[in-house]
């Protein structure tokens, strides 16, 4: 019935994708230009690709308040060690995704076996690793990357034509995007990481008496999430074609609200991967078209935290009004 | 005897279908001790919990001195003179025993303060007016049961009760405590009280009580003096009954051992010396009484909590179960004893929760196999006879005896070999109770080696092949039933009281960590101390000077005020990291309104009153969606930043009106101005926190919500309160800082969300809540401004500050969680 309930919650969310996009469409010029659109669609991978852990990271109704912090030092270590050390790319890739993981590891202990609350243990490492960030870099940034390596995130795929003789491009970093959505949608609807991870959130003393290793499963997942950090961090780098110390601030706020737009309590119990997907286009969307009919970027962000409120509450009312049915 | 002050006449209640009171007749007079004995599930916490106010009964009346009343909640109850002393009472484990004691009926005050003398005065009056004289200052979690419960009995007679029931109060007490007890009950009886002892202690209720009422499945069964009862008929009279479940199938002969204990003992003190063995085959019934240790025996065997010594042997191998996955591998399953909480995951469905034991032996590379999965649930839904619509319905919509057969059925796919069922049929009809006792005859008959843990005697003289009783935690029997009779277990488990007092973990270490955080404040004044002198050594010219103290002052005064409210509101168990841009907002705003010409007063009553308007809006949204205040306030974080930036167009707001910087700049008698705001601030709070019967409040509810809860506390008003405070100091933070700098820039107030946690935690301050103090968050403010200034004056980079602050609060955190951990968990 959960499934159910999700499946008509992806629905509902799909619907809003169209009103937003018939709104849009019809109110604010230029929206419907399917090339910006796509060219658009490129800003939207790195947070969708940290979205997907998170998802599971919120189903066992915790959260990681250093994703941009962690993806700001990735992306540092990757240029330092291309720029400066001379490594290859390949090696400074792997490097970076190496940074992740030692620091989704940090919050993976202090929330799984030290018992800190991961919220408090994740806001002192989103300070602590922007620190060390920063520190790295010395403010400097990095600049000078191949053209093949910045393909990954610029590059196009292929063409869709379009009436009246345009074409719009398929930005290629999408692919990575649906992958790992598909990858993490087949991890938490196939695979009992997700089912464990989704009972932790539900009831976490009857995970522990239903035999699940609560501490390690903890440890993996944030650990995991630090790893699509560095993954994202060298998109986000390829697409800005600079490494510098303040990549991704507030990216945490987008990430998390993915997830919860898409459906996912932040009280944990269950997640829904196309459903923070579907989250993402649809702040994707809102942001693009606010900033289209004019509003200033830092002020789209009011949007995009009112909505993140509003659906968390929605999430809870829909929740009660289930269980008193 | 004297006029009956408490009547219950022909009570019902029932949950969820199953009846827990049939019918329940007690009276209690003036002046009586009224023991009430029967086993476990016989009704008795329920009889108390209606009695007491916690639930309305179905049917049937109470009547109070005469008069039929009705409470809706034990607070009501408590008021008009009827209360309860538990033993394993909430209570708010960091606060003194005098609150505990008082809280709920009110502090002492003088004016709207609590007078601290009066108050201690007055539990110390309560205590010896029961004839005990201990430290009512002292911490109650740090204290003794014996301690906890003379209080609790002490602060419900003080506050004129003239019924006090009394839930098993002697199972953690020494022999000599007990004494004093008895010594204590005599008095309040001879002054008139009417105290229902329930107890498992026979040898005690004969001891002690006047008249002793016993209750048998949920029915009071009869009322007698105490003098026309012996032992024996007392538990003749708790467990002879018609009902006879189905006996036993053909005896066959038990295989070979598959579970040996030896000498199993646990590290909480739940149960010493416990050696048993199992068979293929058998059924060991594991019978006794509530705090016996049945419980905790079976889940060390599976890996909870690790043993303190002692061996385990599966199929002739020794084992070392550290965790329930190690038990698991080695074929062990247990079926917990409180379904709901323990064992069910109520809104997944129903083949989840089948399936979630054997998930990964269902999995090829990770993979559930979705059509083996359903093969499983189908068939434990058919062996199990699980009566639900369909596999994907969410379990909490099944009735308790499927949802327990559906949990029983978990583990069958594993094919255990030895199982511990822990009350199996407990809040279950009488049809699915048989269908699960053939279930459990049937596993046994595949060759499963069975504990069955049950305070249902019929049920395990129907079932076991051998009983063993279980008392306060050491094996007093075995007995072959048929051969031997229900009255002699029960004779057997009935526990009586030992020199040492059963429960060690009832004597926790004494508040270890209230001391080592009362040296807290002087610990970080000492450390301050070394830091500046360090500091001195190193760079004495830049550092050692009026202007360079000044600075840090300064850098230290706006962190220290907005510190004082976050750290009532992690108190308060909340959080808010939107506090920097709200700071940011407001000062905008403030900044803007002097410009326009307001009067630098004004502006700073506006700055206060939109900050504490912004937190209570923090608060409510987080209060209306019932969610964690992290969600609202992360949003809050960027929506706040962003109206400043449209109210100021995106640029900097300069050149102040001189009226409105005076307020923050300046010297006031050779100090800078800000001190004194600082000072008034953390004093204003240290006054709410300390001396508020609001500030004892808000601590209450961060310690125990639902202790919180039940003397009658508001989550609501406390948390609006500790909300619109924070933003009141935020208010003030945002005019300091821009008359102080001059000016409001897009990035005024980033950040200090961090430092302002930083600054509670290092001071003392519990994450979770229930634990905080103004002086220590000060002192935490000013550490971490020094530390600031002296990375600058080393030439570090800025960027070591954002790791020393994240680095702290990590540090704090995790210093607090492993001493909490070594105290013995939980707070």
């Amino acid at each position: 019935m959960i499934r159910r309930m999700l499946l008509s919650r992806e629905a509902v969310l799909a619907g809003v994708l169209a009103i937003l996009f018939a709104g849009f469409g019809m109110f604010v010029d230029g929206f419907l230009d399917g090339f910006s659109l796509f060219e658009r669609a490129r800003y939207w991978v790195v947070p969708g690709l940290v979205a997907v852990p998170m998802t599971f990271i919120i189903a066992t109704a915790g959260i990681d308040l250093s994703v941009g912090s962690i993806v700001a030092m990735c992306t540092i270590v990757f240029g330092l060690l291309y720029s400066d050390a001379q490594w290859p790319i390949a090696a400074a890739a792997c490097a970076a995704v190496a940074a992740g993981v030692a620091g989704g590891a940090v919050n993976g202990m202090a929330s799984g076996f030290l018992g800190i609350p991961p919220l408090v243990a994740t806001l002192a490492t989103m300070a602590l690793f922007r620190g060390v960030a920063m520190g790295l870099s010395q403010a400097r940034t990095v600049s000078d990357f191949p053209e093949s390596f910045l393909w990954i995130s610029q590059g196009d795929a292929f063409g869709i034509p379009l009436g009246g003789g345009d074409t719009a491009f398929v930005p290629v970093p999408i692919f990575a995007l649906l992958a790992a959505a598909a990858l993490g949608w087949i991890l938490m609807r196939k695979s009992w990481i997700g089912r464990f991870a989704e009972c932790i959130g539900e009831n976490r003393t009857a995970a522990r008496f239903a035999a699940i290793d609560v501490g390690r499963m903890t440890l993996a997942l944030y650990t995991a999430c630090g790893a699509v950090c560095g993954v994202a961090a060298l998109f986000n780098t390829a697409l800005y074609a600079t490494a510098k110390a303040d990549a991704a601030t507030g990216m945490e706020l987008e990430a998390i609200a993915c997830v919860v737009v898409g459906g996912t309590r932040v009280s944990g119990g269950q997640g829904s991967v196309p459903g923070s997907l579907l989250g993402l286009l649809i702040i994707g969307l809102l942001r693009y078209g606010l900033e289209m009919a004019g509003v200033k970027s830092q002020h789209v962000v009011i949007f995009v935290g009112a909505l993140l409120i509003l659906t968390a509450v929605f999430n809870e009312w829909m929740a009660a009004a289930r269980t008193r049915s | 005897m004297s006029a009956v002050v408490l009547e219950l006449d022909d009570i019902h209640k029932g949950f969820g279908g199953v009846p827990a009171l049939r019918g329940v007749r007690l009276e209690v007079c003036a002046g009586e001790v009224h023991g009430l004995i029967g086993e476990n599930g016989a009704g008795k916490s329920t009889l108390i919990n209606v009695a007491t106010g916690l639930f309305r009964p179905d049917a049937g009346t109470i009547r109070y001195t005469g008069r039929p009343v009705s409470f809706s909640t034990t607070r009501q109850a408590a008021r008009a003179g009827i209360a309860v002393v538990h033993q394993e009472a909430d209570l708010f484990a960091q606060m003194s025993l005098a609150e505990n004691m008082l809280l709920g009926r009110g502090l002492v005050r003088w004016g709207p303060f609590v007078d601290w003398r009066a108050t201690y005065g007055e539990a110390e009056r309560i205590m010896s007016a029961m004839g005990e004289s201990f430290d009512v200052r002292a911490e109650a979690g740090g204290l003794s049961v014996a301690r906890r419960m003379m209080a609790g009995i002490a602060a419900a007679v003080s506050d004129r009760a003239r019924v006090l029931f009394l839930d098993e109060p002697t199972s953690s007490l020494t022999l000599k405590e007990i004494e004093n007890l008895f010594a204590r009950i005599r008095g309040l009886r001879d002054a008139g009280v009417g105290i229902v002892y329930v107890s498992h202690r026979l040898e005690e209720v004969l001891a002690l009580c006047d008249r002793v009422t016993i209750m048998r499945d949920g029915e009071t069964v009869e009322t007698q003096p105490v003098s026309a009862l012996t032992m024996d008929r007392m538990v003749a009279a708790m467990v002879g009954r018609a009902v006879v479940y189905e006996q036993r199938r053909e005896t066959r002969a038990p295989g070979a051992v598959r579970l040996r204990v030896e000498r199993a003992a646990s590290r909480s003190g739940a149960f010493h010396d416990v050696s048993l063995d199992v068979r293929a085959g058998e059924i060991v019934g594991l019978y006794g009484f509530v705090g016996a240790g049945r419980s905790e025996f079976a889940q060390a065997l599976f890996g909870i909590e690790p043993l303190a010594s002692g061996a385990i042997a599966v199929d002739g191998e020794t084992l070392a179960v550290r965790s329930p996955r190690q038990a698991v591998r080695a074929g062990l399953a247990y079926l917990p004893e409180d379904r709901l909480v323990q064992g069910v995951f109520r809104t997944h469905p129903l083949r989840a929760n089948a399936s979630v034991a054997a998930l990964r032996n269902l999995s090829i590379a990770g993979m559930v196999r979705a059509r083996a999965e359903r093969a499983l649930a189908a068939r434990i839904m058919r062996e199990m006879n699980v009566r639900a619509t369909s596999m994907e319905q969410p379990i909490g919509t099944l009735s308790g005896g499927n949802q327990q057969k559906v949990v029983f059925g978990r583990w069958q796919a594993l094919n255990p070999r030895v199982i511990l069922l822990d009350e199996p049929t407990r809040g279950v009809d009488v049809g699915a109770k048989g269908e699960i006792h053939k279930l459990i005859r049937d596993r046994a008959a595949s060759g499963a080696a069975i504990l069955l843990i049950s305070s249902e005697l019929p049920e395990i003289m129907a079932l076991s092949d051998r009983v063993v009783t279980l008392s306060e935690g050491r094996i007093t029997g075995s007995f072959v039933p048929g051969a031997d009779g229900e009255e002699a277990i029960a004779a057997a488990a009935v526990p009586r009281a030992t020199e040492a007092g059963a429960n060690t973990a009832a004597h926790p270490r004494p508040g270890a960590v209230a001391r080592l955080l009362r040296f807290r404040a002087l610990g970080l004044l000492g450390f301050i101390a070394v830091l500046s002198l360090v500091m001195t050594v190193l760079k004495p010219a830049e550092f050692a000077n009026a202007r360079n103290l000044f600075d840090i002052l300064a850098n230290a005064a706006m962190p220290a005020i907005m510190a004082q409210g976050a750290m009532l509101i992690i108190c308060a168990g909340g959080i808010d990291i939107s506090v920097g841009s709200m700071m940011g907002l407001v000062a905008a705003a403030s900044a803007l309104a002097a410009k326009a010409g307001a009067p630098p007063l004004a502006c700073l009553g506006l700055a206060i009153a939109a900050g504490a308007g912004c937190g209570l809006i923090n608060a409510g949204l987080s209060l209306a969606a019932r969610i964690h205040p992290i969600i609202v306030t992360l949003a809050g974080l960027s929506i706040y930043r962003g109206f400043m930036r449209i109210v100021t167009g995106g640029s900097e707001v300069m050149q102040l009106p001189p009226g409105f910087r005076a307020i923050a700049d300046g010297l006031w008698f050779g100090l800078p101005k800000i001190c004194y705001y600082v000072i008034a601030a953390t004093l204003i709070t240290h006054l709410i926190l300390r001396y508020t019967l609001t500030g004892r409040r808000v601590l209450a509810l961060g310690n125990s919500e639902t202790a919180a809860r039940l003397i009658g506390l508001s989550k609501t008003r406390l948390t609006l309160f500790v909300f619109g405070v924070s933003g009141a100091f935020v208010g003030l933070t945002a005019v300091l800082a821009s008359g102080y700098y001059g000016t409001v820039q897009a990035n005024t107030g980033e950040g200090m969300e961090l430092k302002a946690i930083a600054a509670a935690v290092i001071g003392g301050c519990n994450i979770l809540g229930g634990r905080g103090s103004a002086l220590g968050t000060l002192l935490g403010a000013f550490l971490v401004a020094l530390l600031y200034n002296m990375l600058i004056l080393l030439e570090a980079s800025s960027y070591w500050q954002s790791i020393f602050v994240g680095g702290l609060i990590l540090m704090a955190v995790a210093v607090d969680a492993l001493l909490q951990r070594a105290r013995g968990g939980g707070r």
